[in-house]
């Protein structure tokens, strides 16, 4: 995987392969056009990747999320583009009864899932609870107003918004059927080669790299939540990293990772998110959407 | 990860109170944010676990004679790191007769079958041919496939089949290694049968006269049994992008009783050609001519070398092959294979084919024995076994259905045309009166599918 | 891969190499085209199996592209 800023372009058995870093992820775009439409393809999937990082990470200084957390209880003008996420998440909100919320991420103050055994004290989760809770926040398009304390982060919705938004600039580059991959959450545009899809492996839970399901995606989005990797272990009870924003706490019984197929990668990844929110009902939750799912627990 | 998770104790589980059709809601969500018309259905499904081949075949000869209607299945079933299960069966009904070795003459001929309990009787002229064989065979065959490692695969399998009087049980085997950067595969087998045969009325005994209804006396009891043992090395070179080509030598090594129990030969007047008169004894019936069953040796070993080429042109793909055999029978033949793959539009395609076969005969392939000369050690009037050349010509359309699975329809005809050496002729026996030849049409329509 | 065996496998891997076999072939990402299914050596495992029962029923030779996939009483 080349380093940060750097892309490299291969030729692989069938497709072009371009490969470069963001969003902390290997990111690839295989395309089946030409080496220059490809070049291009990659170029401005990457540049798309890096712009919506540097633009809503919470990581980043001075960027419109930096602005909005540090706003203190005032309100703050945002951009059409950040206010299009936030009616989303707001929506989102709404269908997933509270259980989807980017207000949630001030809770990891509390937890750190690092495979130990701290839990935290439920008087300290109390604490921190108060300062989350979507209907907390005022949001009258374009102005965002958090109660002061609160925090937004967009790490749920933002991965697979850049494939998406990614892939439609690849689309519009060549009409040659091309798969954008940024971390396993993927879209697949272009003409469909229904006989000569993008074989796609889910990675098994205990061999990192050693795919056990093949999934032939020859268009759409796919993308995988799970929390195989980052939990907590006490008496014997798992506490898996994803938390339920009503409590505080993590969702139990959830399967350790979901895979949806749906026709874009924000789509589907939001079903794979709310399925995992809804725990030990996460299959149940998923045939009754009639999507196609690969649950693995 | 042997972790057993309990849930914390709370409340009675609510039940989940979302909105009916929240996949609806998120996917007008996501449309409204990214700000495109409804995206396109998505296409996503596992890749079919079991590849089914199925196929209808019709072989026909001319003049009455074979007749064949088979059905073949071959199931494959891929797991996870290319290991594959292969199962196959084949069902097969043969109707219709097939020469018996016997000439014609100007008389007529009266046989007795191979069970002892009939006879039957062939106009002056007409080619002996016989139809005991008629009959349905089952075969069924079972294969497992795995790399051994980053560079080899192995495969072992078993086959049987049976039918009312032959029964055959095999095993075989397989290793290949890649080479340079599996450009080049080398591969060796080893395949071993044991097939018993328990032809109908027994095995006749070697050279024995044909006799009358009831009578036995030419038969052995019980029955025969042949052992095989074939093995295979191979070389796959990949030459450029567009050519990759394959040479094998085989040996083959089959020992036991390796007669065709049913084939005769007519004995013939020195001077005329004609048939040995013989008179059935009183009040029984039986032939009215001399013949006697053949007589092969009890080994054979062949050596074959073999040679493939496909090459890519422009979408088509042009395949080639040539095969050389030769066997301590004295049998020598060559095969041409040829084919050239045409794709028609995005779905079909054309596959014209023609394949020319050559062999020489066998040392001990005779037309007929002559009365009165010393037996020779071994002797069969089998057309197989002759000198002649034949030539396969036919296409095959293959169509991929909207389903992605596949439709296949092939047409060929097969000639045979051979003659029995001047020298072997006796009297006035005439090359085109004693062999047969052959004229043969292959129908066969296939479908695969997966699922 | 037992040690004794090794030299075997060399020779044999020289062998092959010293034909010449090296210069001939593709990269890895150059196999586009040998990857088809119609570039396999046998496209249509049925087809191959039933001419193989054709020919050997009505001729004196059998097999060298493989094993046939057993014997029969074809007369």
């Amino acid at each position: 995987m080349p380093g940060r800023g750097a892309l490299s372009l291969v030729r692989r058995e069938g497709c072009w392969l371009g490969e470069f870093t963001a969003m902390a992820s290997p990111c690839q775009v295989l395309s089946k056009a030409d080496r220059a439409a490809a070049r291009r393809q990659l170029e401005a999937a990457a540049a798309e990747a890096w712009r919506i990082e540097a633009k809503f990470s919470r990581y980043r200084d001075g960027n419109v999320v930096a602005r909005i957390n540090a706003a203190d209880g005032g309100p703050v003008a945002v951009d059409d583009e950040t206010a299009g996420l936030l009616d989303f998440a707001a929506e989102l909100y709404r269908l997933s009864g509270g259980r989807f919320d980017i207000t949630s991420g001030v809770l990891r103050e509390v937890w750190t899932f690092d495979g130990s055994d701290r839990l935290p004290a439920p008087s300290d989760v109390r604490r921190v609870l108060t300062r989350v809770g979507w209907n907390k926040v005022r949001w009258e398009r374009p102005l965002l107003t958090l109660a002061p304390g609160m925090q937004i982060d967009l790490g749920g919705i933002g991965k697979e918004y850049a494939v998406d938004r990614a892939a439609a600039l690849a689309a519009a580059i060549s009409q040659a059927p091309c798969l954008v991959n940024f971390g396993g959450d993927l879209a697949a545009v272009g003409e469909i080669a229904e006989h000569a899809p993008w074989r796609v492996g889910i990675e098994a839970l205990d061999a990192a790299g050693e795919a056990c399901r093949r999934i032939d995606l020859a268009r759409g989005g796919l993308a995988t939540s799970g929390d195989s990797r980052r939990f907590l272990l006490k008496n014997g009870i798992r506490y898996g990293h994803v938390l339920d924003p009503r409590t505080g706490w993590p969702v139990t019984g959830a399967p350790r990772s979901v895979t949806v197929a749906a026709d874009t990668c924000s789509e589907a990844g939001m079903l794979a998110t709310f399925a995992l929110l809804m725990g030990g009902d996460a299959e149940i939750f998923l045939s009754r959407q009639s999507v196609r799912y690969w649950a693995l627990r | 990860m042997a972790v057993t998770e309990r849930r914390r104790k709370r409340p009675a589980r609510r039940q989940p109170k979302l909105p009916a059709n929240v996949a609806q809601g998120i996917a007008a969500a996501t449309c409204s944010l990214l700000g495109s018309a409804a995206a396109a259905p998505v296409l996503a499904q596992e890749p079919p676990s079991w590849k089914l081949d199925t196929a209808l075949l019709y072989y026909g000869e001319a003049d009455a004679r074979v007749q064949d209607l088979s059905l073949n299945v071959l199931a494959r079933r891929l797991y996870t790191d290319d290991r594959t299960l292969s199962l196959g069966l084949v069902v097969d009904a043969l109707t219709g007769a097939s020469p018996t070795g016997a000439i014609p003459q100007d008389e007529v001929q009266t046989f007795t079958r191979p069970s002892g309990e009939a006879v039957y009787s062939v106009a002056p002229g007409e080619l002996p041919l016989d139809d005991t064989f008629r009959d349905t065979r089952y075969a069924i065959t079972a294969s497992w496939e795995q790399p051994l490692g980053r560079l080899y695969t192995g495969s072992a399998g078993i086959s049987f089949s049976t039918e009312y009087d032959y029964t055959h049980a095999g095993a075989d085997f397989h290793l290949s290694r890649d080479f340079n950067k599996r450009n080049t595969t080398l591969s060796v087998g080893a395949a071993l049968a044991r097939d018993e045969l328990d032809p109908v009325g027994g095995a006749p005994l070697p050279f024995a006269p044909m006799t009358d209804l009831g009578d036995l006396s030419s038969r052995g009891s019980g029955s025969e049994s042949k052992d095989v043992i074939d093995l295979l090395l191979g070389v796959t070179q990949v030459i450029n992008e567009n050519f990759v080509v394959q040479v094998n030598y085989s040996l083959s090594d089959s020992s036991g009783y390796l007669n065709d129990p049913y084939k005769i030969l007519s004995v013939v007047d020195p001077v005329s050609g004609a048939g040995t008169p013989r008179a059935p004894a009183a009040g029984a019936e039986g032939p009215l001519h001399e013949y006697r069953f053949e007589s092969r040796p009890d080994t054979r070993t062949k050596h074959s070398l073999f040679a493939q080429g496909k090459y890519y042109l422009d979408g088509r793909v042009l395949d080639v092959s040539w095969r050389y055999m030769t066997d301590d029978w004295g049998i020598d033949s060559q095969t041409v294979d040829t084919r050239l793959l045409w794709p028609v539009g995005e779905r079909s395609s054309l596959e014209p084919h023609v394949r020319f076969y050559t062999q020489t005969e066998a040392d001990f392939y005779r037309a007929s024995l002559v009365a009165g000369e010393p037996l020779p050690a071994f002797a069969s009037a089998d057309y197989r076994l002759g000198d002649f050349d034949a030539i396969t010509a036919g296409v095959r359309y293959s169509r991929r259905l909207d389903s992605g699975n596949e439709l296949a329809l092939r047409l060929e005809y097969y000639r045979q045309d051979g003659d029995v050496p001047p020298e072997q002729l006796i009297g006035n026996q005439t090359s085109e009166a004693l062999y047969p030849g052959l004229d043969a049409v292959i129908f066969e329509v296939s479908y695969a599918f997966g699922f | 891969m037992k040690r004794q065996y090794r030299p075997y496998l060399l020779a044999l891997a020289t062998l092959v190499a010293g034909s010449g076999c090296t210069s001939l072939g593709v990269e890895p990402w150059e196999r586009d085209v040998l990857a088809k299914q119609e570039m396999q050596l046998v496209t249509a495992p049925l087809d191959a199996a039933i001419n193989d029962h054709i020919y050997f029923s009505k001729e004196a030779s059998s097999g060298g592209r493989g094993f046939g996939g057993g014997g029969c009483g074809c007369n």
